[in-house]
């Protein structure tokens, strides 16, 4: 990939607020929810997967203290981060949920941002706390949209929300049976046109 | 136990209702021999349903024999025997009973309260016994007991915490039921999140009964317009029902997600029933307010 930086157009020496800033424009300019029914659809899809993959580079080599392109060393400042996420999604995989409740409970507010919100969203999600899960994925999802991981989240629980329930013979039904119905009449439709072309018929009327 | 647990009859198999009609029979006897005549009457479609997964997770074919009963003097019906050992259940059952019933005396009104007084002897013995049979569910029941009492002392409770300790019951029944490694967790989680759906389910029941008396109910507190004074205007009501639907089917959809996890066998139609249709059909009910109507308890199953 490029320059991580020139990709969101800013400098080297930007703070992470305005790398934050920058990025929310830009997701706002090519959200795919602007292009639909638009020829640019794919356009900007890329950029937005570029805006991504940039944004992401930055945070991640922040994150890690390093800094970009390996010899590069003018810029490499240290950030302490407000909390390790590494480490609490570690114990929240173990199952130690409280200890990983406690580290986030320790975090100020001004310091949470999207990911500590979806953490916390986790937290609540394995003791079977729904109804706090689901407020806290959405707030992580609202603050940061373009996440798969939080979108992945938020997505997942509107469904049950809305009332699906995996394996019921009931949201089986109507949906599904409509779109077999359908593909049963396109494949015979298919057939019919494959049979006119050898000089046959399948379907006397079309 | 609330009796929210219950099949959806119309959309049931007449093979399939004779095999759950033969558990509830079953277990009634079975209570009726371990802890006294008494206790069958206490009897739930929630115990029926324990002691259906308990037999499909013993992956057990039903014993069943025709028996009489004094539900039905003159006929017989076909009822489990005690091959089946649905011991685990009827204890469960006892333990929870028993502790119902002490809740009762302690924050219901004076008519639950008398009655619940007058009934505590016949259940304090059966309570030893099934206590001696389970003493580790009986401590974890409980001790969430305590738990409930806590919460509804302290105002601030959300909806999640307020269903923390119904929750924690069934997690403790659930995965009491035989299974290691991860059919235990998953069983545990399968009666945790059932404890949420009875939980929230007997919150909407109780709503205007709660806004009355003043007593501790999460829904009343969910933030929104203000309530009046004797009875919940409409558009509070429709602010907690829909309220109440997002954290049932919530529940019932990460619920589901369990049981398909757990992947269980025997009697799979019937226990589809009440997980998919059942138990949003008992929902559907209370929220339009004719469960109340209905003979809340279930005692028996008329045919």
């Amino acid at each position: 990939m490029d320059n991580p930086y020139k990709v969101l157009g800013i400098d080297r020496n930007a703070s992470d607020d305005e790398v934050k800033r920058a990025y929310k424009e830009l997701v706002k300019k090519y959200h795919p929810d602007q292009y639909q029914d638009n020829p640019l659809a794919d356009v900007a899809a890329e950029k937005m997967s570029d805006i991504n993959a940039a944004y992401d580079q930055i945070m991640t080599e922040r994150r890690s203290g390093g800094a970009y392109g390996g010899g590069f060393s003018g810029a490499s400042r240290t950030y302490s981060y407000a909390y390790n996420s590494a480490e609490i999604r570690r114990l929240i995989q173990s199952g130690s949920v409280t200890q990983a409740e406690q580290l986030l409970g320790n975090v100020s507010t001004q310091d949470r941002d999207a990911e500590w919100y979806f953490l916390m969203g986790s937290v609540c999600y394995k003791r079977g706390w729904l109804n706090d899960a689901y407020t806290h994925f959405a707030k992580a999802y609202q603050m940061e949209p373009s996440n798969a991981e939080y979108s992945a989240a938020i997505s997942q629980m509107n469904r049950q929300r809305s009332g699906y329930m995996n394996g019921s013979p009931v949201n089986r039904g109507a949906s599904s049976d409509m779109n077999q119905a359908c593909d049963c009449c396109t494949n015979l439709i298919c057939a019919d046109c494959c049979c006119e072309c050898m000089g046959g018929d399948l379907i006397p009327c079309c | 136990m609330f009796g929210y647990i219950r099949a959806f009859k119309p959309y049931m198999r007449v093979c399939q209702y004779d095999i759950y009609k033969a558990v509830y029979c079953g277990l009634c006897k079975d209570m009726g021999r371990r802890f006294g005549f008494f206790t069958r009457f206490a009897l739930s479609y929630d115990i029926a349903f324990l002691a259906l997964v308990s037999l499909s997770v013993r992956d057990k074919t039903l014993s069943a024999d025709m028996q009489r009963c004094i539900a039905h003097p003159f006929k017989k019906t076909m009822c489990a025997d005690c091959k089946n050992d649905l011991s685990y259940s009827s204890s469960a059952a006892m333990i929870l009973i028993y502790h119902k019933l002490k809740d009762d005396i302690a924050d219901k009104g004076l008519k639950e309260k008398a009655a619940a007084m007058c009934a505590l002897p016949f259940f304090s013995g059966p309570y030893r016994k099934a206590a001696k049979r389970l003493p580790k569910l009986a401590r974890e029941i409980g001790s969430a007991m305590k738990q409930q009492n806590d919460i509804e002392r302290q105002a601030s409770a959300g909806t999640d915490l307020a269903c923390e300790p119904t929750a924690r019951m069934m997690t403790a029944i659930f995965g009491g039921l035989p299974g290691g490694g991860e059919k235990k967790a998953l069983l545990e989680r399968f009666g945790y999140l059932l404890g949420r759906f009875i939980y929230i389910t007997d919150a909407l029941d109780d709503i205007q009964e709660d806004h009355r008396n003043g007593s501790f109910n999460p829904l009343l507190r969910i933030p929104g317009s203000t309530a009046e004074k004797d009875s919940l205007s409409a558009d509070r009501l429709r602010e907690i029902r829909s309220y109440a639907d997002d954290s049932i089917n919530l529940t019932l959809g990460e619920l589901a997600e369990v049981y398909v996890r757990l992947d269980l066998t025997r009697y799979r139609e019937i226990l589809d029933n009440i997980i998919y249709l059942g138990l949003k059909n008992t929902y559907g009910n209370v929220r339009s307010g004719r469960f109340k109507n209905k003979n809340k308890r279930g005692n028996h199953i008329d045919g």
